[in-house]
């Protein structure tokens, strides 16, 4: 089973709404990163600044104290409020002789160096003075700078969220839009038969499918033109082939007619059956040729009941077969398809020829036209059995009847209804009968979808 | 009856020249459509033999001609043209029966009777009875008194004359032109000869003769 070819449309759609989505993301993530950046010189900045004014002001105010052995708590704040700031004023030996109020009576994990040192919960800056014999360490506790950067992202993902189905729903909406010649285009040829082969004359395509659809009409016109001269040499080469096998013919019926009865009369006749035999296997073979090259169906609607008529009374006219053939047809119905009137009508000849030929000389052959759009054909006879009507489709195959068919009809009927998207249906016994065979023949009408080809073949 | 046979192909011609000649029809074999209109000016004919394809042009434009200037004669178009629209564009032409060749020169006989019967150039197929004769046209089967008399295709085309109009007197030239075509050597009294012969083999009763007008079947 083949798989559902993917839908142009949906990939555009789904690919350029990912690629989209993508860059987006992208896009955010990369300023994410560099606004961390700009936050870490920011707050760097600011300890500092910090870092600069508290230096003196520690500085002098431990000179003008005296020490009592212990770390002493400044430049406290009012009591409960939280400083983004803490530090510690430290000496050479790492002990801490000054901290802010919210700082913790121990050292800083950071060595005692002038830079900036990065803990698992602050970014600390050390600074000294004194000659070397006092550091300041001012510490930024670093959730500060993570709930920034978290309110930053926050700020730039958010309007994402509305902006995915809008975005959506303008992929969807322009991407429908510039397909829809596209669909157009596929419309106009994919509902068309077989037998269509007018320029596809699309208003309004845009540049590119304008050179496709060009190339499209370009190759509808050199398949009809090639169409056109196969019936054209199918016709010209059976009038070429016909015109000397009917003089042959002509001139041998008059020299038997003209010959005593004799063996030169004899073998006249001889010459006589062969000619005739010849000039019936050609124009199978011509049918054949024709059928196999697949004209069946035509792009100009047609009656067929008349075409049907006419080739049964074609049919009455011949003096062998008067008053054998019936012609069975509800009043004032009409079969409009479009199908190429000559492959019908070779059809139908090989099809009533078949039955005339083969079928019992005493039951008549009746044609038929049905209301539901089907054309039967029946003979008397015997029945076929199942097996053998299997055989019977097959070429140059012929049924135990005894007559002298090519054993072409049926398969070249059943070629050029296949070429008409049609069906082709054998029975033995003929519907309504005991005995007999029937071929009965569906075309698809012009408002039909396409139907399947061949069927319910025995 | 005079039949126009329009063909090129001179082994088609010549053969059904002979076998409608046979068949007791007088026969003007033209080759090209310059020539059937050449014929058709002199000549009044009963059926005409027509091909689709000739050297100087196509027959179905002939056959509307003829229609166009209401030439009634029924035209039999004898084509290799096998197709259904060749056909249909035959028919709606004017043609009144359409034989694709190649065909049987039997079937060919038997198209020109039906065409013919049917325009009025053949007598019924029905038995015509004239006293103690029985003429059976369609099977070409004379009897007098029951007992089967032989006749020529010349004498059955004087009979064809006089049956297809039963009761009508039908003129020395009407049956001069169905029994001769052009070329024919005619002997100024070939009717009245054959007329003779007829009454010799049916009957004196059998012919009836109007003196300046013609001759009329005795009913």
């Amino acid at each position: 089973m083949r798989a559902k070819p993917s839908s142009m449309t949906r990939r555009l759609i789904v690919g350029l709404t990912v690629a989209t989505m993508l860059f987006w993301i992208a896009a955010v993530a990369a300023g994410a990163l560099v606004m961390r950046g700009e936050f870490d010189e920011v707050f760097d900045s600011a300890l500092q600044q910090t870092s600069d004014r508290l230096m003196p002001l520690l500085v002098e105010d431990l000179m003008s104290q005296t020490s009592d052995g212990g770390p002493r708590q400044t430049l406290a704040s009012s009591a409960g409020s939280e400083s983004y700031l803490t530090y510690q004023l430290r000496d050479q030996s790492g002990q801490v002789l000054v901290h802010s109020h919210d700082a913790p009576a121990e050292p800083f994990d950071v060595p005692l160096q002038a830079g900036y040192f990065t803990t698992p919960n602050h970014r600390v800056l050390t600074t000294e003075s004194v000659s070397g014999s006092l550091f300041l360490q001012v510490a930024d506790p670093l959730f500060h700078r993570r709930e920034a950067m978290a309110e930053t992202a926050a700020a730039l993902f958010l309007p994402l969220v509305p902006l995915v189905p809008l975005s959506v729903l303008a992929i969807w909406w322009i991407v429908r839009r510039t397909l829809a010649p596209l669909d157009r285009f596929r419309e106009a040829i994919s509902t068309r038969d077989g037998g269509n082969l007018a320029p596809v004359a699309l208003a309004g395509l845009p540049a590119e499918l304008r050179d496709m659809e060009s190339s499209v009409d370009r190759l509808l016109d050199r398949l009809r033109a090639a169409l056109e001269s196969e019936r054209e040499f199918a016709a010209n080469s059976a009038h070429e082939l016909r015109t000397p096998i009917a003089g042959a013919l002509a001139q041998t019926q008059r020299l038997v007619r003209e010959l005593s009865e004799g063996p030169v009369k004899t073998r006249a006749r001889e010459v006589e059956a062969s000619l005739a035999n010849l000039s019936r296997l050609t124009e199978k073979l011509l049918q054949m040729a024709r059928a196999d090259s697949g004209i069946g169906m035509s792009d100009v609607e047609a009656d067929l009941v008349p075409i049907i008529k006419l080739v049964v009374e074609e049919f009455q006219r011949m003096r062998a077969y008067v008053g054998r053939l019936q012609f069975d047809a509800p009043k004032g119905l009409s079969m409009m398809r479009r199908i190429d009137v000559d492959a019908f009508g070779i059809v139908l000849r090989n099809l009533i020829e078949n039955a005339l030929f083969h079928g019992a000389e005493e039951t008549p052959v009746i044609v038929a036209l049905s209301e539901a759009g089907v054309i039967t054909v029946a003979n008397g006879g015997q029945v076929i059995p199942a097996e053998q009507l299997t055989d019977l489709v097959k070429r140059f195959r012929r049924g135990r009847t005894g007559a002298a068919g090519s054993g072409l009809g049926l398969a070249i009927a059943i070629s050029f209804v296949k070429t008409m998207d049609g069906t082709i249906e054998f029975r033995s016994p003929a519907t309504g009968r005991v005995d007999g065979f029937e071929v009965a023949i569906r075309l698809p009408s012009a408002s039909d979808t396409r139907a399947s080809p061949i069927g319910d073949r025995p | 009856m005079r039949i126009l046979l329009v063909e090129d192909d001179r082994r088609i011609g010549s053969a059904v020249r002979d076998h409608i000649a046979a068949d007791g029809h007088a026969v003007d074999w033209a080759e090209t459509l310059e020539q059937a209109r050449a014929f058709a000016k002199v000549a009044s004919y009963g059926l005409v033999l027509l091909d689709l394809q000739l050297p100087d042009g196509q027959g179905v434009g002939h056959l509307r001609d003829m229609r166009a200037r209401a030439d009634r004669t029924p035209v039999i178009i004898v084509t290799a043209r096998d197709q259904i629209t060749d056909r249909i564009a035959g028919l709606n032409a004017g043609a009144d029966d359409y034989l694709v060749k190649p065909f049987d020169l039997g079937e060919l006989s038997a198209r020109i009777h039906a065409v013919g019967r049917r325009a009025g150039a053949i007598g019924p197929d029905l038995a015509v009875k004239i006293g103690p004769v029985e003429l059976l046209a369609a099977e070409r089967i004379a009897k007098l008194n029951g007992a089967t008399v032989e006749l020529t295709a010349r004498e059955w085309a004087v009979l064809d004359a006089l049956t297809s109009r039963p009761g009508a007197v039908v003129s020395k030239s009407t049956i001069e032109d169905a029994l001769y075509e052009f070329g024919a050597e005619i002997e100024s009294n070939a009717v009245e000869v054959y007329v003779s012969r007829l009454r010799k083999k049916l009957g004196p009763e059998a012919i009836a003769t109007l003196r300046g007008l013609g001759y009329r079947l005795a009913t």
